[in-house]
């Protein structure tokens, strides 16, 4: 494994059982590190056990994920604090470092995790291109769809959402090039590093890194008059409630959320109003039966199917 | 006579320097306590207002600082960027000792600030500036007991300074 922004954030001993395998970064989707269970890797859609260096499993210590606490937050876990809470750390790169140990709860809500026990390492992946074959389907009458990204997770939503950002900002066949704000809450989509984003997302894009949604998509129709406003993982009532008010203000919305068909999705509570009131002029529905990211449906707000790469997609 | 008189007076005015050498020493020290003072408050308000981790609290400190902590505040942010092998507080005290150990500051502050990497870096961002305002507070105390010795210290040194010199010369007449 080459991925310097990857490797940098793994403990000493880790880096070396790894540095004896033959992997392939483009493969490498998860790395999983438990106290005292193997370390094991998410390669190419299998999970695959790494070894030590007498061929036996490598044992994670606590020693181990000590360390790349330590790297994983630059030496200063109080400035991720805020994502602690959340259970997740992005580092540069746009990765995601989930994190799992003994809640310290106040006043009923999650202050912050202790005993760290688990650490997951999920890869982003930047698939340039993975977004051509939706967008013949994306506008009407020259405009850009309100659309929704519909997918489980580990599906590819977020990889597919960038490539649309950037197809979008730069412009291509089907869309003229607009200025499109990001807010990235997660810092997933630009994996920004310093505020600047990691990832490749267009020459019109405006990106507000680590602010809350709702207040983020306020902020940039103020702020930045995008055309298009994109946002990952929805879901809450403050979500629904400012994605309705960028709606209203001219903006074109591009958005992510977790579901694993569009009948689950109708079942959501405050997405099911929006599904009903026809307000996401497109839905793309992914799925990885044959390969991560895979479309297994792009529909209009009808539910009439306009695109499948499976052939079988259903409403 | 008149080389007696003369080798007198560079006695006395060589052991007078020494002496106010030697004062000038001790408002050092506790110039450099002062110094260290502001570093820190420094740090505490990037933590508090700036969340910067440390890496960039040093680096933005390193660049206002004057030598020799500048030296040590960018060679540590350049270990925590490089370095990634072991943990925070062997890092902090290793480059204390490389480039603080001869900056005046007095030993005792030294071996506390050394101990105090093992403070930083903690998980609640409250808890890492009380855990600084507390250090800052042992300092503020050490300070002031360092000042009321310091006056009497640098009296002592002029005074000694002068006295030496008329003993000697006193004793070679």
């Amino acid at each position: 494994m080459r991925n310097d922004r990857v490797m940098r954030v793994l403990p000493r001993n880790v880096r070396i059982a790894l540095s004896r395998e033959q992997l392939n970064d483009s493969y490498v989707q998860e790395l999983r590190l438990r106290v005292g269970k193997p370390l094991l890797m998410v390669y190419g859609g299998r999970e695959r056990m790494i070894r030590n260096e007498r061929d036996g499993p490598y044992i994670v210590t606590k020693e181990d994920v000590r360390e790349m606490l330590e790297y994983v937050s630059n030496f200063s876990l109080y400035a991720y604090e805020q994502e602690m809470k959340q259970g997740f750390i992005t580092i540069e790169g746009g990765h995601r470092v989930g994190i799992t140990g003994q809640a310290i709860i106040e006043k009923g809500r999650v202050k912050n995790l202790r005993y760290i026990s688990s650490i997951n390492l999920r890869m982003s992946h930047e698939a340039l291109g993975c977004a051509d074959s939706v967008f013949p389907y994306l506008t009407q009458e020259g405009q850009l769809c309100h659309t929704l990204i519909v997918s489980p997770p580990g599906c590819g939503k977020t990889t597919l959402l960038r490539d649309m950002i950037r197809q979008i900002s730069d412009g291509n066949r089907w869309v003229r090039g607009m200025a499109v704000g990001v807010v990235d809450e997660r810092s997933e989509i630009g994996g920004c590093y310093k505020g600047v984003a990691q990832n490749e997302l267009g020459i019109r894009t405006d990106i507000l890194d680590g602010c809350p949604k709702a207040e983020g998509m306020t902020m940039l129709i103020r702020s930045m008059s995008p055309a298009v406003v994109a946002v990952d993982e929805i879901g809450s009532a403050e979500d629904v409630h400012a994605i309705e008010h960028a709606m209203h203000c001219g903006c074109r919305l591009l958005a992510t959320i977790h579901a694993a068909s569009i009948e689950e999705l109708k079942k959501k509570p405050l997405i099911n109003r929006m599904v009903a009131e026809k307000q996401f002029e497109r839905y793309i529905l992914l799925g990885k039966r044959e390969r991560i990211g895979q479309i297994k449906g792009l529909f209009d707000n009808r539910g009439s199917l306009l695109y499948s790469e499976t052939g079988s997609g259903s409403c | 006579m008149l080389m007696k008189i003369i080798g007198g007076v560079l006695v006395i005015a060589a052991t007078s320097m020494w002496g106010h050498a030697a004062a000038e020493r001790e408002k050092n020290r506790y110039d450099q306590l002062q110094y260290l003072q502001k570093l820190l408050y420094m740090l505490r308000s990037e933590i508090l207002y700036a969340r910067s981790y440390l890496g960039e609290a040093f680096l933005q400190i390193g660049q206002r600082a004057k030598s020799p902590y500048q030296e040590w505040l960018l060679k540590l942010c350049m270990q925590m960027e490089e370095k990634r092998e072991g943990a925070f507080a062997g890092m902090w005290e290793e480059s204390i000792y490389d480039f603080l150990k001869d900056s005046g500051l007095p030993k005792k502050e030294l071996l506390r600030l050394a101990a105090f990497g093992s403070q930083l870096g903690s998980a609640d961002a409250e808890m890492q500036v009380k855990t600084l305002d507390l250090y800052l507070e042992e300092l503020r105390l050490s300070m002031e007991e360092l000042r009321e010795e310091m006056r009497t210290k640098i009296r002592l040194c002029h005074c000694l300074g002068v006295m030496s010199g008329i003993f000697i010369t006193v004793l070679l007449i």
